[in-house]
């Protein structure tokens, strides 16, 4: 809200304190200031001048030199580019030592050679207005000598934000109240409009009647017959302006004086044009109301309309039609003054999209003690400024509900509440009655106090609580500090588990990725294959792009992302992870949270350097040993999955019962979507499952105290034999001396040359160790013996000898 | 048989001169030190020699061997030197190392754990709830009206059973307050955040957040301020300026907002808003009580403080970063930065 100091300060004399003092005061008073502007001449040194005569510079075309009456008795010398005045004409002129806007400083000098004792300046110059090809020629009537600054007045303006629930400062009243309750300055005029010396009378239902009283409880009406419409005075149009507003005519503009003097806002009606009296009702369902932005609005059946006996004529404390607005050739007029409901504004404004300076603050609560006020005050401006005869009485259709009551203060609680000891009760109390509240009564540790209509925010003690917080500031407060005993739990030990794989992850040279969890249809086809993922993923009622219609089903599609753009950015080497949040939508169809991690690999095994000329590309491998050595996962379980579009070589990945997640390569016809040069190879685990696995502290094995013995065996094995069935065999085996079995080599030859084409050799190391002796060759021979022919036995092996 | 042996010893030194490889040393050694080297062979003849003259020789002897190996064995000694010298010989060490692969941790992730890792210091564990959320934990129970803006489709996303996507890590509070058992209450939830926001330079419509809540009785402002002037410092340093701001919150009473004194060199101190703040207000306790159905949060006996911050803003502010939108795109150049 734009708030005017000049306009402020009918109400308060803020000269003491300086523009930066007024914005701390606010700030730390809880109304934040956005922007200051300082309208009008700073300097004094800008007076009214006469040109007495002028001749051409001997030196320059362009330019003249003028003989000048500043006041001062004697002519003064000025060059000057203009041409657009005449000997005899009154114009702004700065003296030497004048700082005008943008640091701009006027000295004595010589244009061309020739003395210049200041300059006569533009509008824009001043910083008072657009350029207007020249010279600002002023009123001839303008005293000479005296100073621009007087004339065309000085202001600050103030943006301020002020928070929803202090309706009340959404006016220069309420933020002189304020004010002065923060500085201890009187008020030079009432704190609001809670009087009214306008005698009432009920209104009769021919003139108005209150068909929804639940949102409109009190409409007040007052017709003014015989004004003369017109534009307004210079002060009123200038009070309008500095804030924003463009004047429109006498009438409207004393309404959003009103408006914006004391936070009331009101309506005027052509009475002419009103047929019959006022009905505040619900609309029909599809009536229709021309508002004043000339929009056809289709109402609906919850908007509450102010009517005429045959149509709306208002959208309620949002904007009023067009038809029955004040124009030119109005004389007699229906002055609202009614207080709506936060509930029924507000939805009616954003059902129509049309916010108002009215709905604003009927959004956030007028005060309705203050309507009768409201409408007083416009009243007498219209009779002075427009003349016309007003109705003895003001017609009143219900009642001002009171919104605001006694609230109790229960003083040791507040003050342990504050947590300063060196705050003392009378000093809260002199705090609330500062802000206009009255002690009704006290004691027994307790205090009463009437809070004023305008504060609606003041309902509970502890909203007295608050005011005395925001006025003392937490300045005050002294920090306290008590660190308290923390118990653990599993969410604890979840987020030390996600901080340590993404540690490890790190430390074996991944990027960590964090990727939106938003994603696009498109995306859970592309990333995920056609089908299914689809089906599990959420997606939202209302997405706001194209781009972000679904919660992600998997990171994966992230990661595909993550990999495309810096592919796009010259990447060719792709190690990325990403641990996160997915959203499953189940078959009952709730949805499932589930932290998981993904983790992309493609490109050179390597980092580019001057060391290897020839880089090797990553490849499965590469992933399912990165999985492997996280921890909790241990032993490594794959089981083939189907192939689809989106994945080949896709497997689950499993330890034990446990199922971890998957892993596969992204198919090549995706890659190739993503310019990837390499294959790209993915793989997402549930970190729920990998946790089971990194339970307690680790256990300890007993050294082997004796040396081990080696035998070697290899065989051949039809080519699409998975070797997790050799690796079974072996770990199936129940031979107490065999100590483990590794794969060191496997051989094909797809020519057929050195091996059938449809075999593989293999071949693996066997250790045997006793962990009470050392082992003799004759029983190494005799286990070996007899575990290569259970080999042959239970797999479609043949030995190589 | 003296004079041999001289001789000997004169001849052998001047040999091992001009032998500069392993091969002819060992062959040296062979040939003087050897079974059937020159000095055995005359050590072979002490029998020869006269009793009274076997002490002479017998010095000698040894004399002269210890001559020849000790100096078989400088001359080795010289020779391994050189080799191992030879070993690193154009080894030029300012060429650049083999590259280590270096990954990263998100900047936000880093900032989070900053952030975490402070605040349990302090005592604070963790505490976690839904990113799909009811309106009843996001708007009602923290006590937002119910035709609070906040509600609106225009600025929340919802799913099409009426749940919505969190607005705040505020519902947590809510979560952790209907489900504990006891007090004190001092969690802090780090999470996501969502809102109907165009993605620009400032805004993205999934955001990061850490919200803390401390519930006991007697918990005052003085323990809000305390904890986040600690907080603060830790995170940008112990000369960090803070100010408290009055502000408004549905769930506070008193709100305040919080900025922090950033000073750049070259630049004038600017106040930056970084975090909401406030105590808990006492219709969050007693809806909170309400669902319970237990005096645990009766708002006449307990009171608590509760804050919450942007995580991504706090990392803009940290490190500088001037477009939000670098913290989802993950380009790698943006990432190695912060390893």
């Amino acid at each position: 809200m734009q708030v005017s100091l000049s306009w402020l300060s009918t109400h308060l004399d803020l000269g003491s304190h300086s523009t930066a003092q007024l914005s701390d005061l606010l700030t730390f008073a809880g109304i934040e200031v956005e922007g200051i502007e300082e309208r009008g001449l700073a300097t004094d040194k800008v007076v009214v001048a006469r040109i007495d005569s002028f001749e051409p510079h001997p030196n320059a075309d362009k330019l003249s030199v003028c003989q000048v009456d500043d006041g001062s008795g004697a002519l003064r010398q000025i060059v000057c580019g203009a041409k657009n005045f005449k000997a005899g004409d009154k114009v702004p002129l700065a003296l030497p030592g004048a700082l005008l806007p943008g640091g701009f400083e006027i000295k004595e000098g010589k244009l061309r050679g020739v003395v210049s004792g200041g300059m006569m300046c533009s509008p824009k110059e001043l910083g008072l207005g657009e350029d207007t090809g020249g010279l600002w020629i002023l009123d001839a009537g303008l005293e000479i000598g005296r100073s621009l600054a007087e004339i065309v007045g000085s202001d600050t303006v103030f943006d301020l934000e002020i928070t929803p629930n202090r309706s009340d400062l959404l006016s220069h009243l309420g933020l002189a109240r304020e004010l002065a309750a923060l500085t201890g300055l009187p008020l030079k005029g009432a704190r609001d409009h809670a009087a009214s010396a306008t005698a009432i009378r009920e209104a009769t239902a021919d003139e108005v009647r209150l068909e929804a009283p639940e949102d409109c409880p009190f409409y007040t009406a007052r017709r003014i017959r015989g004004v003369k419409v017109g534009p307004s005075p210079d002060w009123l149009k200038a009070r309008l302006e500095s804030v924003g507003l463009r004047p429109i005519n006498n009438i409207v503009d004393i309404t959003n004086f009103v408006l914006l003097e004391m936070g009331q806002p009101l309506h005027a009606f052509d009475l002419a044009k009103l047929d019959g009296g006022i009905v505040v009702r619900r609309a029909a369902e599809g009536e229709t109301l021309r508002t004043l932005d000339e929009a056809e609005r289709t109402l609906v059946a919850e908007d509450l309309v102010i009517a005429d006996a045959k149509r709306p004529v208002a959208v309620a404390g949002v904007m009023g039609g067009l038809e029955t607005g004040v124009t030119e050739s109005t004389t007699d007029l229906l002055l609202e003054a009614a207080y709506f409901t936060p509930q029924v504004v507000r939805r009616g404004a954003r059902r129509l999209g049309l916010s108002s300076d009215s709905s604003y603050r009927f959004e956030r609560g007028v005060d309705p003690l203050q309507v009768r006020g409201a409408s007083d005050l416009a009243v007498q401006l219209i009779l002075t400024l427009a003349g016309g005869k007003a109705d003895e009485e003001l017609r009143v259709a219900g009642a001002a509900p009171a919104l605001t009551g006694e609230v109790e203060l229960e003083e040791a609680r507040a003050l342990r509440l504050l947590g300063m000891p060196a705050l003392t009760i009378d000093e809260a109390h002199a705090i609330l009655e500062k802000l206009g509240l009255e002690k009704t009564a006290a004691g027994h540790g307790k205090s009463c106090w009437r809070v004023p209509g305008y504060r609606l925010d003041l309902q509970r003690g502890v909203d007295l609580v608050e005011e005395v917080a925001r006025v003392v500031g937490l300045d005050r407060v002294p920090a306290k500090f008590a660190a308290v005993m923390a118990q653990g739990d599993a969410t604890d030990r979840q987020y030390d588990h996600g901080m340590q794989l993404r540690q490890a992850l790190a430390a074996r040279g991944l990027q960590e990725a964090q990727t939106l969890r938003l994603i696009a249809a498109n995306q859970l086809d592309a990333g995920l294959g056609a089908g299914d993922p689809v089906a599990t993923a959420a997606a939202l009622k209302n997405p706001l792009s194209e781009d972000h219609t679904h919660l992600r089903p998997s990171l994966v599609p992230g990661l595909l992302a993550t990999a495309a753009l810096n592919i796009r950015q010259g990447a060719q080497r792709l190690r990325f992870f990403e641990a996160g949040r997915v959203f499953l939508k189940m078959p009952n169809g709730q949805v499932r949270e589930e932290e998981r991690l993904a983790l992309l690999l493609s490109g050179p095994a390597t980092g580019e350097s001057w060391h290897e000329k020839q880089q090797r590309a990553v490849d499965a491998f590469d992933l399912r040993g990165l999985v492997e050595a996280l921890p909790g996962v241990a032993a490594l379980e794959l089981r083939r999955q189907n192939d689809s579009d989106a994945f080949l070589l896709r497997h689950e990945l499993r330890a034990g019962n446990r199922v971890l997640g998957w892993i596969a390569q992204v198919h090549p016809a995706r890659s190739r979507t993503l310019d990837a040069r390499h294959p790209v190879y993915v793989a997402e685990l549930l970190l729920s499952a990998l946790r089971q696995g990194a339970g307690g502290p680790a256990k300890f094995e007993d050294l082997p105290r004796f040396p081990s013995v080696t035998r070697d065996v290899a065989f051949e094995l039809p080519l699409d034999l998975p070797n997790a069935r050799v690796e079974a065999f072996f770990a199936g085996l129940k031979e107490p001396l065999l100590a483990g079995a590794a794969l060191f080599d496997v051989f094909v030859d797809a020519t057929g040359a050195k091996i059938a084409a449809d075999r593989k050799s293999t071949a693996w190391t066997l250790t045997y160790r006793a962990a009470d002796r050392t082992l003799e060759t004759s029983e190494v021979d005799a286990v070996h013996a007899r575990i290569v022919a259970a080999l042959e036995k239970s797999l479609p092996a043949s030995l190589r000898r | 048989m003296l004079s041999e042996l001289d001789s000997l010893k004169t001849e052998a030194l001047a040999a091992l001169g001009a032998l500069h490889d392993e091969a002819s040393l060992e062959a040296f050694r062979i040939d003087y030190l050897g079974k059937k080297g020159r000095l055995t062979a005359l050590s072979a003849r002490m029998r020869e020699v006269p009793p009274e003259q076997k002490k002479d020789v017998g010095a000698k002897l040894n004399e002269v061997r210890e001559a020849i190996t000790s100096g078989l064995e400088v001359h080795l000694g010289a020779l391994q030197a050189a080799k191992d010298a030879a070993s690193v010989a154009g080894v030029d060490l300012t060429l650049p190392g083999r590259p280590a692969d270096r990954g990263s941790l998100h900047p936000l992730t880093q900032i989070r754990d900053l952030a975490v890792r402070t605040l349990r210091r302090m005592g604070f564990t963790l505490a976690d709830g839904p990113e799909i959320e009811t309106e009843w934990h996001c708007f009602d129970a923290l006590n937002t009206p119910a035709d609070h803006p906040a509600r609106n489709e225009s600025d929340t996303f919802y799913l099409p059973d009426g749940r919505l996507l969190r607005t705040h890590t505020s519902s947590v509070q809510i979560r952790t307050l209907e489900t504990v058992k006891e007090l004190p209450v001092r969690i802090i939830a780090p999470g996501a955040a969502y809102r109907r926001d165009e993605i620009d330079a400032t805004h993205l419509s999934v955001f990061n957040q850490i919200e803390a809540l401390y519930v006991d009785h007697d918990v005052s402002l003085a323990d809000l301020k305390g904890t986040l002037e600690f907080f603060f410092r830790e995170v940008f340093g112990p000369k960090t300026a803070v100010r408290f701001r009055p502000h408004f919150f549905p769930f506070t009473e008193p709100s305040f907002e919080i900025d922090v004194k950033l000073e750049a060199k070259g630049r004038e101190d600017r106040w930056i808003e970084i975090a909401g703040c406030g105590m808990v207000d006492p219709a969050v306790f007693a809806s909170v009580s309400k669902t319970r159905g237990d005096l645990l949060f009766d708002p006449e006996t307990v009171t608590g403080f509760a804050f919450g911050m942007g995580l991504d803003r706090l990392a803009m502010i940290l490190h500088g970063i001037t477009d939000i939108r670098h913290l989802i795109d993950n380009d790698s150049r943006f990432l190695r930065q912060f390893a």
